[in-house]
């Protein structure tokens, strides 16, 4: 545990979170480095999504160092810009603004952020629509797509700023089975042109061929983290094998 | 109905005037009720209070008594701050257009702050989320995401206010404003017919307040045409 | 300017004894109103086209003109005819309170109907079915079934209208009744210190209006007894 190396990408330091007497986050250590693809695991409540809530700081952490590409999450809004630039995410809800048309949601921070004129940013969308295969429902609205392709649209609009790194919340657990491959397609193909992702999922088959470190969370606190051929196999917490027996018989 | 024909071009400016004092109303509503909403959304103590304060007494207060205090009041204020320059000034006071506005707006605001507080509130908290995780400032956040959405929300409760405000308007000739129910007053005055021109007063309100009904239906369709599901 | 603390003091028992005016006009036009809203609500989802259109067109057209001009039209307006001087109505129709009672009445019947048919329309489908299934009659199924429910549905906005009655009285002042804003509107006259008369009227009128919200939440609390858990 003792190489952190300062190139990673993202660095957590005994990170703490409280909502009220709750206590979210105790303690977290992780390290990122650029390209890698971590898969975070565990059960409800466990302090997942709390963790990389806090990452683009929609979440603000009480305690410990939050470190995104060499900028340290603090109260300085600038610093929060920056970061956020930095940093898509993708929620399980999917959130598209359901006034704006799919296009228009892509357009809509390019536009406001990077001040990128509107034929050009419609060009962006467009071009980020066909990335996510869904060129053709441009101009529907969300409420007239289907959740795979609500959440595909999703992608393609945090793509659309150019971030270094993909956060996704539980991206497929608000999506019918039959929705779900089809969002999982899109992230894998993002992970092999080498994007640096955080994926809150019970996905194990995408953990297993995409992740190169698997993390599983309880109570607050990370309890293990391995290569996802040691974590499927060679489990040492028993409370990892516990999830895991759960997880997997289903 | 002859009597009416001699009349129509007074009722006519009268109608005028009641536009006028509507249309400068419904900006003011819009003002009060957004400064408001955002008030008793906050976090401070202060300004919670305040708006709570405001929309406590204007909603429990008559019409016609927040009308008065306006008037009156402004009147008495400014007369004696003129009074201290001038010495030899005897009344000053805000022309009943404007004073009559400013008071419709500020009892129908009070309503408007509720329902422009729900409707902050019924816009999901997840939007604001994804706003903010595309980088999207505080300000962009409200004027691009929550504004658009919240109207559609807000819409038929405003629907009712606007019809608040035309309706409050038959107040303003008790202090001096010539719209249609002082048109009615003279009128009766000189032909001793004061139900018929009671009745064209009924008339126009009904025309507007229908014409108020009915663009809020076409906006309401508007409003929801994003929601309208393909399948 | 000088704001006399003094004043309101002074001017508030006056005013409060507008306020005994204030309360009949209001009890009594609100009684009178809601009898009549039920017949309206009744002819207006009867479904029959004879009963419904005129409810329909009753309750756009007061609901759609000013409460003031309704005031107007009833007290100065019916003088203008000569069959309704000559009529033993007469002796009610030139009084201003009962003008008003009218006024107010009919005006609030418009509006409670409107609520108590929203109120009727919130009743979940499923249990008429539920009545029908059961082999209730039509008006069994309403009486048991679908009117205590929208009353309790009904009861918030309810408040409101009478909150909006209250307000509404103070229009009798343009009529020459003294109420609270008419005796307000006359010592004002003779002081010229409208902050605080004006004011002590307003707070008589909030003291009203949080007894009619106590009065309402209690209601509601009574007619919901069975919601909460």
């Amino acid at each position: 545990m003792a190489d952190k190396t300062s190139a990673a990408m993202i660095q957590l330091d005994r990170v703490t979170k409280s909502f009220g007497s709750f206590q979210a986050l105790k303690g977290v250590d992780l390290a990122i480095e650029r390209g890698q693809k971590v898969v975070v695991c565990g059960p409800s409540g466990s302090g997942k999504s709390t963790m990389i809530r806090c990452i683009n700081r929609l979440e603000e952490h009480d305690g410990g160092r939050i470190v995104v590409n060499g900028i340290e999450l603090t109260t300085s809004v600038k610093d929060i810009d920056a970061v956020r630039r930095e940093v898509g995410m993708v929620f399980q809800q999917f959130n598209l603004f359901p006034h704006l048309t799919a296009a228009e949601n892509l357009m809509l921070a390019p536009r406001l952020v990077r001040k990128i004129p509107r034929k050009e940013a419609r060009e962006l969308a467009m071009h980020y629509l066909e990335r996510v295969h869904i060129p053709e429902q441009a101009d529907k609205y969300p409420a007239q797509l289907s959740g795979g392709q609500q959440q595909r649209v999703a992608i393609a609009r945090s793509l659309c700023m150019k971030p270094e790194i993909m956060l996704f919340d539980e991206p497929t657990s608000a999506l019918d089975p039959e929705m779900i491959k089809e969002v999982l397609d899109v992230m894998v193909e993002l992970a092999r042109d080498g994007m640096t992702m955080i994926v809150v999922t019970h996905e194990m088959g995408f953990a297993r061929s995409v992740a190169d470190v698997v993390v599983f969370m309880d109570n607050g606190e990370i309890v293990e983290q391995a290569p996802p051929q040691d974590f499927f196999h060679q489990a040492r917490s028993e409370r990892t094998k516990a999830f895991l027996s759960r997880i997997l018989t289903h | 109905m002859g009597v009416v024909v001699e009349w129509l071009n007074a009722f006519l400016w009268g109608a005028l005037v009641i536009l006028g004092v509507f249309f400068v109303a419904l900006v003011l509503t819009v003002v009060w009720g957004l400064i408001g909403a955002t008030a008793k959304l906050s976090n401070s103590t202060v300004a919670r209070g305040i708006a709570n304060a405001y929309t406590t007494a204007l909603r429990g207060t008559p019409e016609l008594l927040v009308l008065l205090i306006v008037y009156f009041g402004s009147a008495v204020t400014l007369t004696s701050l003129a009074k201290f320059v001038d010495p030899s000034v005897k009344f000053v006071h805000i022309p009943p257009f404007w004073a009559g506005s400013f008071a419709i707006s500020l009892i129908v605001g009070a309503y408007a702050t509720e329902t422009f507080r729900g409707a902050f509130l019924g816009v999901d908290r997840g939007q604001i989320e994804a706003a903010r995780s595309l980088g999207l400032s505080p300000f962009q956040t409200l004027f691009y995401v929550r504004l658009p959405q919240m109207w559609r929300l807000a819409l038929p409760a405003f629907g009712n206010h606007m019809n608040s405000l035309i309706k409050d308007t038959a107040l303003l000739s008790v202090i001096g404003v010539e719209e249609i129910m002082y048109t009615a007053d003279r009128a009766t005055t000189i032909t001793n017919k004061p139900f018929t021109m009671y009745l064209v007063v009924a008339i126009i309100y009904l025309a507007f307040v229908s014409v108020i009904i009915k663009t809020v239906a076409l906006l309401e369709i508007h409003a929801n045409r994003y929601l309208a599901r393909a399948r | 300017m000088n704001f006399e603390i003094s004043l309101i003091w002074e001017s508030l028992p006056k005013i409060a004894e507008g306020a005994e005016l204030t309360v009949r006009l209001h009890l009594l036009s609100l009684v009178f109103g809601t009898v009549l809203a039920l017949g309206l609500v009744l002819m207006r989802i009867s479904g029959i086209a004879i009963l419904s259109w005129p409810a329909f067109a009753y309750i756009y057209v007061f609901r759609g003109t000013p409460l003031l001009v309704q005031v107007f039209l009833i007290y100065y307006g019916l003088a203008q005819f000569e069959f309704i001087r000559a009529s033993p109505l007469w002796i009610i129709l030139r009084e201003p309170f009962w003008c008003a009672i009218i006024a107010f009445s009919l005006n609030v019947a418009a509006y409670t109907a409107e609520i108590l048919r929203g109120g009727i329309q919130g009743v979940d489908q499923g249990l008429h079915e539920a009545g029908r299934a059961l082999g209730l009659s039509t008006s069994q199924r309403f009486i048991h079934v679908t009117a205590p429910i929208a009353i309790r549905l009904s009861l918030p906005a309810y408040g409101n209208e009478m909150i909006s009655l209250m307000k509404g009285t103070a229009l009798v002042s343009l009529i020459t009744m003294y109420d609270i804003t008419g005796v307000a509107r006359t010592i004002m006259a003779r002081t010229f210190a409208p902050y605080e008369i004006f004011i002590s009227a307003a707070i008589v009128y909030l003291g009203l209006t949080w007894l009619i919200q106590r009065a309402i939440a209690h209601a509601e609390r009574r007619f919901s007894r069975y919601v909460r858990a």
